[in-house]
């Protein structure tokens, strides 16, 4: 079943159109009964659906007990990782959604500074954000918004500086607040002191565009579109080797056979499954064996992997493993912001060492140079960024060491 | 010296108009003499530039403002806010993560001591990664220790102490053999043959001798990738990150016993009570002294220096800083991001906003590094979104010598990737950015303070290096002066329990802070740069 992507609902920036086919329900309810929102969401099990997964009722409860009246929204819309193409679909052809979970969540937890934060790479969902924010602002429920927190609703439309590290969440208040994406150290955590040191929410774009929904159609009615015990539904950005790449919105949990073989339409000219990367591509590979997991949370991390943002790049035998982690590593390279040295330095080196050893110039010690590396780095930054570097190319290393044997010079 | 010698300058556009004019850029004599050129404009020297400490073991000493107003400041702690803190007991505890103290706990636990180390960040997050270049050590048969020990006196200007630099360069070869121990990797002259190799030497800029050791171009790294298992696999060290020292403990005899630590996570003061304490905490180019860019982590804010000269610890040299050429100067996110000596030496020319060259490229750092600032001081330097530079010629490079970028010059061609650019066709904007603290706490050969019960090991130490540093003894002093101070605090603290320990020595402190006439509002040490979010009221409010 397709919620957020169905096809009714890519109404773009028309409010009325929007409002005409359901939409405004769930923040009306909202606004009715305001000490409900949480609760609901907490029943319906709703997730951060930006890659961590963590629980969205405690984010939005922690912000709506921080003192002092000025609190900050921020519909993180950064999505720059190789692979993941979901936020800028909501976003340009869906905008209203992802806003009216954002007034949710402003008059859950008391924020009237509501910031759609959106990639400047991603033209079409600046201008449909900018159309939809133009649209909200002479409609009656956000008038009915201000009312309910007691200040003028600010919503507004900020382009990120277009990093990748932007999409981070303090990399993200930085930019908001008009600096370089720098993350900083956590704590203070954004829910205390983010935005002008003031509490800030920062949920993913997908994560409030599901909110309207269950707001309108009740926390058992999402419950039950996932499948065994996740709830909801999932956006999975499938590409690489399959028939059809594209956004899948299925049930989450769905079994990544499926997505791979059913939806996806199988491997590309019939050559067998190999691996894929997920979402970031910053985890631990999926092989072969893991076809029959279901892409959920709590599933994808008891394979020792994450099901992250959803992304998945499929690879099929005859594509080389190593040419598709240099390539990731050289995007995390390029993206360090360089504050943590062992990241700056690390990820560049790592991706030099890949870059030789694909193009022939590899030399002895390299895979020794590669195995020190995945040790030394996760865990020596600040943010994820080097984690991420460091964990895809671990597990490459270590389920397709043949491949790199292969690329060492012989003799 | 308060704006690291801006002025005016040329605009980036005419400015790049006149370089693709004159390509290549001629060149313009300098008209000076060397030592005029470093007296007249290197920030070390710069009439105005420095302050002199009034309180303190240095008084009267000349400093950067910006570090005198750090070493002269007020505790953040009162003794009232370690009522109730969580007590943590020690024989040894080391301040800092980074290459010297990992070496200082591993030697430390392996003498028998029970360690405790402290990281204001996390382990391994520090300058020690950056270190591209090498480690020196007199290993080759052609060479001395003789010749180390000359070559290292004659880079310092002959200021350092002459028993440091002794101990120094005669622990460095069974430093190296220790680095192999612990298994570091080193490149070696014959990469086929994997036992019993000889290691690859190249030779140091200024050294008469090949003697610099490596690992490929990320010697930091692998060592402290070697450095860090170890430590972790080592019984007797514990270690907590994210726990900086807000202030060192003393006792009612004056003695270190310790420091009031930070939990930065569950924003709660640990008093960590040791026999020994040794300060490994590095630099202070963060400070961005006298308004320069630095190459330096963003840790790198003079901690170590500001508890040590509160408590009593005598420092040296704090006037002596190294400025490397050719930090980047735009973009801004960017800035201070060293592009290393290899553009240079590969052929590529500095070139002012008049297209003209101004200095012989391969002279030493100070000296180009004082052209370059004359360039900037005198209104020939290149503006830019209101940063200031000049230009690395990175596209006559490319047309002289085709593929040097791509083959030869990768790591700059990432950073030009990084900051938007082709440098094959645009310039780099570059401008001098502090480097390395030359000075630091004055140790003996066991890496003993004048503090009893206080010791310390690299970077934030001083009298190795005299005025100026030689590259690769940077690496062998944090593994040099590591394993002496390690073993000294094991020994030290099997002698020395801690009792009546306090802030003991801020009562004294602060009558003298008061007798300077200073005040107590400056609080210290920073701990984290302002663009890092949490400042120092922060970690007061959490702490109290």
């Amino acid at each position: 079943m397709k919620v957020l992507t169905d096809p009714a609902l890519c109404v773009g920036a028309d409010l009325a159109a929007w409002m005409a086919r359901g939409g405004g329900e769930g923040l009306s309810r909202a606004l009715a009964e305001p000490a409900s929102i949480i609760p609901v969401l907490e029943a319906a099990g709703l997730r951060g659906l930006g890659g961590a997964g963590f629980p969205t009722h405690r984010k939005w409860s922690a912000v709506a007990a921080q003192p002092g009246p000025e609190r900050w929204i921020i519909c993180n819309g950064n999505e720059d990782e190789p692979g993941t193409f979901k936020d800028r679909f909501l976003l340009a052809e869906t905008p209203h959604q992802v806003i009216e979970g954002a007034l949710i969540a402003a008059v859950a937890t008391g924020a009237a500074q509501v910031v759609l934060y959106v990639n400047p790479r991603e033209a079409a969902g600046v201008l449909a954000c900018h159309a939809a924010v133009a649209a909200w602002q002479a409609h009656p429920l956000a008038a009915a918004v201000s009312a309910a927190i007691g200040q003028a609703l600010c919503l507004r439309v900020v382009e990120s500086s277009g990093h990748y590290i932007g999409g981070e969440e303090t990399g993200a208040v930085s930019s908001v607040m008009g600096g370089f994406p720098f993350p900083r150290l956590k704590p203070p955590f954004p829910f205390e002191q983010g935005v002008n040191d003031r509490p800030t929410l920062i949920n993913n774009v997908e994560t409030l565009a599901h909110v309207a929904h269950i707001l309108r159609h009740g926390a058992a009615w999402y419950r039950a579109l996932g499948l065994g015990d996740a709830a909801g539904t999932k956006l999975y950005s499938l590409s690489g080797d399959v028939l059809r790449p594209g956004l899948h919105e299925l049930p989450m949990g769905t079994p990544l056979r499926e997505l791979v073989f059913v939806h996806g339409g199988g491997m590309l000219a019939g050559k067998a499954f190999k691996a894929v990367f997920t979402g970031g591509p910053s985890n631990t590979l999926l092989t072969g064996a893991d076809l029959d997991v279901a892409l959920d949370f709590e599933s994808v991390r008891a394979r020792g992997s994450r099901l992250g943002t959803g992304a998945m790049i499929v690879v099929g035998e005859g594509t080389s493993i190593l040419r598709k982690t240099a390539e990731y590593v050289a995007f995390f390279a390029a993206n360090s912001c360089g504050q943590c040295p062992p990241c700056k330095i690390g990820t560049h080196q790592v991706s030099r060492i890949l870059e030789r050893l694909d193009t022939g110039a590899g030399r002895i010690g390299d895979l020794e140079a590669l195995e020190n590396l995945s040790h030394m780095l996760p865990g020596s930054g600040r943010c994820g960024l080097v984690d991420g570097a460091a964990t895809v190319l671990a597990s490459s290393l270590e389920t397709f060491r043949a491949e790199y044997e292969a690329a060492l010079p012989r003799g | 010296m308060t704006d690291g010698g801006m002025s005016g300058g040329i605009g980036f556009a005419a400015a790049l108009a006149a370089w693709d004019a004159a390509a290549p850029a001629p060149a313009r004599a300098c008209g000076l003499k060397v030592a005029d050129l470093l007296r007249g404009f290197h920030p070390d020297h710069r009439p105005g530039g420095m302050v002199q400490l009034v309180a303190g073991p240095n008084e009267g000493a000349p400093c950067p403002a910006q570090l005198a107003a750090l070493l002269q400041s007020d505790s953040l702690l009162e003794d009232v806010d370690l009522a109730g803190a969580t007590i943590l007991d020690a024989d040894v505890l080391v301040l800092g993560g980074g290459g010297a103290g990992c070496v200082a706990a591993l030697a430390a636990a392996r003498a028998g001591a029970r360690v405790l180390m402290a990281t204001k960040l996390r382990m391994g997050d520090g300058n020690t990664v950056m270190a591209e270049g090498g480690i020196q050590a007199a290993i080759g048969a052609e060479d001395s220790l003789q010749r180390h020990f000359e070559d290292t006196l004659r880079a310092g200007h002959f200021a350092a102490d002459k028993a440091l630099v002794a101990a120094l360069v005669g622990d460095g070869p069974d430093a190296i053999r220790w680095l192999v121990r612990e298994g570091m990797s080193f490149d070696l002259a014959d990469e086929r043959q994997r036992m019993g190799g000889a290691l690859l030497r190249k030779k140091p800029g200024g050294a008469t001798a090949a003697r610099l050791l490596s690992y490929r171009d990320f010697t930091g790294l692998e060592l402290m990738r070697a450095l860090r298992e170890a430590v972790l696999l080592q019984p007797g060290i514990s270690v907590l990150d994210g726990h900086p020292a807000l202030e060192l403990l003393t006792d009612d005899r004056g003695r270190c016993g310790g420091a009031a630590l930070q939990d930065l996570g569950q924003r709660r003061l640990v008093l960590a009570r040791a026999g020994a304490t040794i300060m490994a905490t590095g630099g202070a180019g963060r400070l961005h002294l006298a308004g320069f860019p630095t190459s330096n982590h963003y840790g790198a804010t003079a901690d170590g220096l500001v508890l040590a000269y509160r408590a009593g610890a005598r420092l040296r040299e704090m006037d002596s800083f190294q400025f490397h050429p050719t930090g980047i100067a735009w973009p801004p996110h960017l800035e201070g991001t060293l592009i290393s000596e290899a553009a240079r030496s590969a052929g590529a020319r500095l070139v002012n906003g008049r297209g003209e060259r101004f200095v012989e490229e391969l002279a030493p750092r100070d000296v180009v590094a004082s052209a370059m600032l004359r360039e900037l001081a005198e209104g020939r330097g290149v503006g830019r979104d209101g940063k200031l530079g000049l230009f690395l010629d990175t596209p006559s490079l490319e047309r002289e010598q085709p593929g040097i970028l791509a083959q030869r010059l990768q790591t700059l061609s990432h950073l030009a990737h990084r900051a938007g650019f082709d440098p094959a066709r645009e310039p780099f904007l570059v401008r001098p950015t502090l480097h390395y603290q030359n000075g630091g706490m004055a140790i003996d050969t066991d890496g003993r303070s004048a503090l009893p019960g206080l010791l310390a090991a690299g970077e934030v130490t001083g009298g190795l290096h005299g005025r100026n540093r030689m590259m690769g003894n940077a690496l062998l002093e944090l593994v040099v002066f590591g394993r002496r101070a390690g073993a000294s605090a094991a020994a030290d603290a099997r002698q020395e329990r801690p009792r009546n320990l306090g802030l003991n020595h801020l009562a004294g402190w602060r009558r003298g802070l008061l007798a300077a006439g200073l005040g107590l509002e400056a609080k210290g040490p920073l701990l984290f740069p302002p663009y890092g979010n949490v400042t120092p009221q922060d970690l007061r409010r959490h702490a109290a």
